[in-house]
């Protein structure tokens, strides 16, 4: 055989590519006719097992059993499920490591480089490499949760019954709580190599009370220096609005990842339910680049908020590189 | 006006009016981006990079109103 002669189009013959594209413009035409739009439309009669049922939405994560009286929510299985998920994916990745990699080596070793070129261009050298374990769990953590419950057939097992069916396994992040865990580790992680750093200066900048109550105690000892009292009254209410865009932080960083996570889950399924099969294919591309786009923003604040943190002293003695990335972060909260 | 039509009435306020400013925010961002990208092709990955954060961020606002038609709609 010498050379395979090129007939048809995209690689296989014309049977085929006509076979390939009836079939999927069938499943558009049916999908449209069999969704709530075509049936407004043309009343016809379809055997009932292609017309899909209006979608139950919860929000709240249901309990689906209990181990010592401590609720287990299909949420929560969803999360172990990914943790089991990473840590088995790793070791099995990491177990035969190689000089010249296999295919899935590779995957991974650009997914973390690239993740640690990130953290090396943010915090500078020293600090990038201290900071890429957590900022790249919570990465790791956060895309394969939503990447993971695109599986088809992962919401699809349900448990109970009596009309009080619920799905065995829910991305995690579309319970409010698995994010706000997510969001208190990334404060902690924030607040300790604040204090490690500038050590209790940290805590001063935002209760900095201390400079206020001296110059108060001043009017007992005779020395009234009323500009004195101002000024430190202003430092002090500036830290209290520094506290206060902490805890705006918090719950911008939770209700962020929720939002987008939840959204997407209800968008997938009122998609499947307006148009079945037809536009799901779409919304599931789309879901895929939410859930990265969403784990590069959470990590990369994350990354922001602590560099921030560090630098905040620092800064004062040598000019920072990296301060024109920073800003445009702080602006975006 | 009944209880349910407001219901109705007030989802959609929420979503139209918190998709609002978002929207005007995301069209600032990507004309600020495009003008950046005029200036100076070179610096095509970062400008991409930094914008694509920017815009989650505009969008996580839509996602809040979202958020809040969503309880309206569908839990209380």
């Amino acid at each position: 055989m010498a050379e395979p002669k090129k007939r048809g189009c995209l690689g296989c013959s014309l049977p085929i590519v006509i076979l390939v594209a009836v079939v999927a413009i069938g499943i558009v035409v049916i999908g449209f006719l069999a969704g709530p739009i075509g049936q407004a439309m043309f009343h016809l009669d379809l055997p009932s097992w292609i017309v899909v049922e209006k979608p139950a939405i919860h929000l709240a994560a249901p309990h689906l059993f209990e181990i010592g009286g401590f609720p287990i929510t299909n949420t929560m299985l969803a999360g172990w499920f990914t943790v089991i998920f990473l840590v088995v994916g790793s070791w099995l990745i990491t177990r035969r490591m190689k000089i010249v990699p296999n295919r899935i080596q590779v995957i991974f070793e650009f997914l973390l480089g690239w993740i640690y070129d990130l953290c090396e261009s943010v915090a500078g050298k020293e600090n990038g490499r201290k900071f890429f374990p957590v900022v790249c769990t919570i990465f790791l953590f956060v895309a394969f949760n939503a990447w993971l419950s695109l599986i088809p057939g992962f919401g699809s097992i349900l448990v109970g019954g009596g009309g009080h069916e619920y799905e065995l396994l829910r991305g995690a992040n579309t319970d409010l709580n698995t994010p706000l865990a997510i969001s208190l580790v990334s404060c902690v992680f924030v607040a300790f190599y604040g204090m490690k750093s500038i050590g209790f200066s940290w805590v001063k900048q935002y209760f900095n009370f201390g400079p206020l109550l001296r110059s108060i105690g001043g009017i007992f000892k005779g020395k009234i220096n009323f500009m004195d009292i101002f000024s430190n009254f202003v430092n002090a209410f500036v830290g209290g609005l520094e506290f206060l865009s902490m805890l705006i932080r918090i719950i911008s960083f939770t209700f962020r990842l929720f939002g987008n996570m939840t959204a997407g889950e209800i968008l997938v399924v009122i998609v499947a339910f307006l148009v079945p099969m037809a536009m799901s294919w779409v919304v599931y591309g789309f879901e895929l680049f939410v859930g990265f786009i969403q784990a590069l923003v959470f990590a990369g604040l994350t990354l922001v908020f602590v560099t921030m943190a560090v630098a905040s002293h620092e800064g004062e003695l040598h000019e920072n590189k990296n301060t024109e990335e920073k800003e445009l972060l702080k602006e975006g909260t | 006006m009944d209880a349910e039509a407001m219901k109705m009435l007030a989802v959609g306020l929420v979503m139209g009016l918190g998709a609002l400013g978002p929207g005007l925010g995301i069209g600032i961002l990507g004309y600020g981006a495009m003008q950046g990208l005029a200036r100076n092709p070179e610096a095509r990955g970062p400008i991409m990079t930094n914008m694509l954060i920017a815009i989650a961020m505009a969008e996580a606002i839509a996602i809040y109103a979202l958020v809040v038609a969503i309880m309206l709609g569908f839990v209380f």
